[in-house]
């Protein structure tokens, strides 16, 4: 259980075992919902070109309880492909992301931190988990550096 | 204020669902901040001191008075602090209800206090100040025994230090169960709010506040208890480093709070101050003077001292001469005088990151160790995790407390940081609104406790009956 008490939807679980099993999708974003009682999908894609995935998260947005739209936190899993440097072949690792952004809401960011805990702990398989605050955390060689522990070519 | 609405008759399309009536009580050394859950401020703040009076019809003796409006001065008038400064938890429970019930209560709600008509405060004659005596509290005791208890609609949530032992947790929740009849009660760790404030579920928390700083790692939302490491080189140890280099100063600077003066006359700077002082017919307490002297440093601090923010130390070559080249900071007292301050304001802060600059103090339980220092704290914090957390909590770190907002403080610690650990990297998160850093924790708290899904992670009364107070050291973790 998150500490906010939100719960994650089975759709959620659905589409991450696509992802695992499957290889359906390369990546899954996930959001709450609009009341903040639920983790959903928000998109679920086999787009392989990371800088899309990238501007998914930077474009994100959050509706704040006033109304206004701002910048907005998600949770990402992406299916993290990379070659070792020793050339020992291709590696997979499924990564977790907590987006959120430190210019976003102090609601928004509070809600995505207590409530990351549920679903991470609903997806198994996860190999790597990864926190970023901003947009230089999710830049391509950044994310690559920490995913391969500095082993990829 | 509109009549409060049971859980079940709120209408749920206008707040999402979300819970209206819960309020937040975070209590700290030098203020205790109370509020409604889901607002952005606590609506109100008072100082954990507060005021005693000897009161001969009184069966203690005395009579406390609550709130910063109530502290001033009068004969047979001591102020005392129910927190402990160097744990920052409760001492006296006793006075602990009391402020609590004057914040939650006379301040937050004032139409739920359910008192007499010839105690109401409307109808005292000269005294006239609306004061909660401990008669008072006595008969609005006996009232809750017939009539309902006064926070039966109101969950409450409440903060608590890391370090926060087992037996206090169980009375926070004894008190707000059985006194207050809160129909549901949550504890939340002070870092763990802050962290995620800030976004973050995994963060090194440095809490820098007024008696005491703090430095916890925060993993997925749990503190990590062998990494709490905790200092008193806070507000008021600056303070007393201030107090240190005004008196070495030449001529010796005395500190004269505004209740002192009684009219003052502009002076040249520099030159000895011409105000006339106010004379008083009887003794004041020292712990009075003690109080107001903390608000004048407190101001001087805000406005005057500043951290040097390197890289490198303050006492490196050359760095006081640079100051003394750069326009320095006036500050005029409340009995007039007045002076610029150039490299002294950056002489009372380096203590914090360098033992050996600091100022010579009067008490020895002052002074502080090596390992006391900021930066140690946090070397020492990160020691006790795992070797693998550290580059994340190293990348992650929040900064909060009042007394980080000293100009230059964040500069500096980064510069510390990335000394101590080069080739690795280095983030600070710091709210850069002051109302976030001052008030991080009870705003963590206030929208956790705002959420509509928190319902079902509140200790209920029910649980509470059928468990007895030690529920809170299995939920609360």
């Amino acid at each position: 259980m998150s500490q906010s008490g939100a719960t994650v939807s089975q759709e959620c679980i659905t589409a991450f075992n696509d992802l695992k099993l499957n290889k359906k999708y390369k990546y899954i974003v996930y959001k709450l919902s609009d009341d903040n009682r639920e983790i959903v999908v928000e998109e679920a894609s086999d787009d392989k070109d990371w800088e899309n995935f990238r501007s998914k998260l930077v474009n994100a947005t959050t509706k704040s309880k006033s109304g206004s739209v701002g910048k907005g936190p998600r949770y990402a899993v992406y299916d993290f492909e990379y070659n070792l440097a020793s050339g020992e072949g291709a590696r997979n690792k499924i990564t977790f992301i907590a987006w959120s952004p430190d210019d976003a809401g102090v609601m928004a960011k509070m809600v995505y931190a207590s409530s990351k805990e549920a679903l991470k702990r609903s997806l198994n398989g996860i190999a790597t988990e990864l926190q970023a605050n901003d947009q230089d955390d999710v830049e391509y060689d950044t994310v690559l550096k920490l995913v391969s522990k500095g082993l990829a070519g | 204020m509109a009549q409060p609405l049971t859980t079940a008759s709120v209408p749920t399309d206008i707040y999402g669902g979300d819970e209206v009536s819960a309020l937040v009580l975070d209590a700290g050394y030098c203020q205790t901040r109370a509020g409604f859950a889901g607002e952005d401020v606590p609506k109100s703040v008072l100082p954990s001191s507060y005021g005693s009076i000897k009161d001969t019809n009184a069966a203690s003796g005395s009579r406390n008075v609550f709130g910063d409006d109530f502290i001033y001065a009068r004969p047979d008038f001591e102020v005392k602090n129910y927190m402990s400064r160097t744990e920052s938890v409760v001492e006296d429970w006793d006075t602990a209800v009391q402020v609590w019930e004057a914040m939650l209560l006379d301040r937050l709600q004032p139409e739920r206090r359910q008192t007499q008509p010839s105690k109401n405060g409307l109808n005292d004659g000269a005294d006239g100040e609306g004061d909660v005596s401990m008669e008072d509290a006595a008969i609005s005791a006996e009232n809750a025994e017939n009539a309902e208890k006064p926070l039966a609609e109101s969950p409450l949530l409440m903060t608590e230090a890391p370090w926060n032992q087992g037996k206090a947790r169980e009375k926070a929740i004894e008190i707000a169960m059985e006194n207050w009849g809160c129909p549901a009660f949550w504890l939340s760790r002070t870092p763990v709010c802050a962290a995620f404030a800030a976004g973050k579920a995994s963060a090194l928390v440095v809490d820098v506040g007024g008696a005491n700083t703090s430095v916890t790692a925060v993993h997925d939302g749990m503190i990590l208890k062998r990494s709490i490491q905790k200092s008193h080189v806070g507000g008021i140890w600056l303070s007393n480093q201030i107090r240190s280099m005004f008196d070495s100063s030449d001529p010796k600077i005395e500190v004269k709070p505004s209740y002192m003066v009684e009219s003052k006359v502009p002076v040249d700077a520099g030159a000895p101050s011409q105000a006339i002082l106010r004379k008083f017919g009887y003794d004041l307490h020292p712990s009075y003077r003690a109080y107001e002297d903390e608000r004048l440093l407190t101001e001087y601090k805000e406005s005057v001292v500043e951290v040097w923010r390197g890289p490198g130390r303050y006492s490196n070559p050359g760095n006081e001469d640079l100051v003394k080249t750069q326009p320095g900071r006036i500050f005029e007292m409340p009995d007039g005088s007045n002076q610029m301050w150039r490299e002294q304001r950056f002489r009372v802060s380096e203590g914090m990151w360098d033992e050996t600059a600091q100022l010579p103090t009067t008490s020895e339980e002052d002074r502080i160790t090596k390992a006391q220092t900021v930066p140690e704290l946090i070397r020492a914090c990160l020691n006790a995790v795992d070797v693998d957390l550290r580059p994340n909590l190293l990348g992650n770190i929040v900064v909060t407390g009042g007394t980080s907002l000293l100009n230059g403080f964040n500069d500096r610690l980064n510069n510390e940081l990335m000394a101590m650990y080069p080739g690795m990297r280095v983030k600070l998160h710091a709210a850069g609104l002051t109302t976030e850093r001052r008030f991080g924790a009870w705003i963590g708290g206030s929208i956790l406790a705002s959420l509509g899904t928190f319902h079902q992670m509140w200790i209920s009364k029910k649980e509470y009956d059928e468990n007895g107070a030690g529920i809170v050291e299995k939920r609360c973790k």
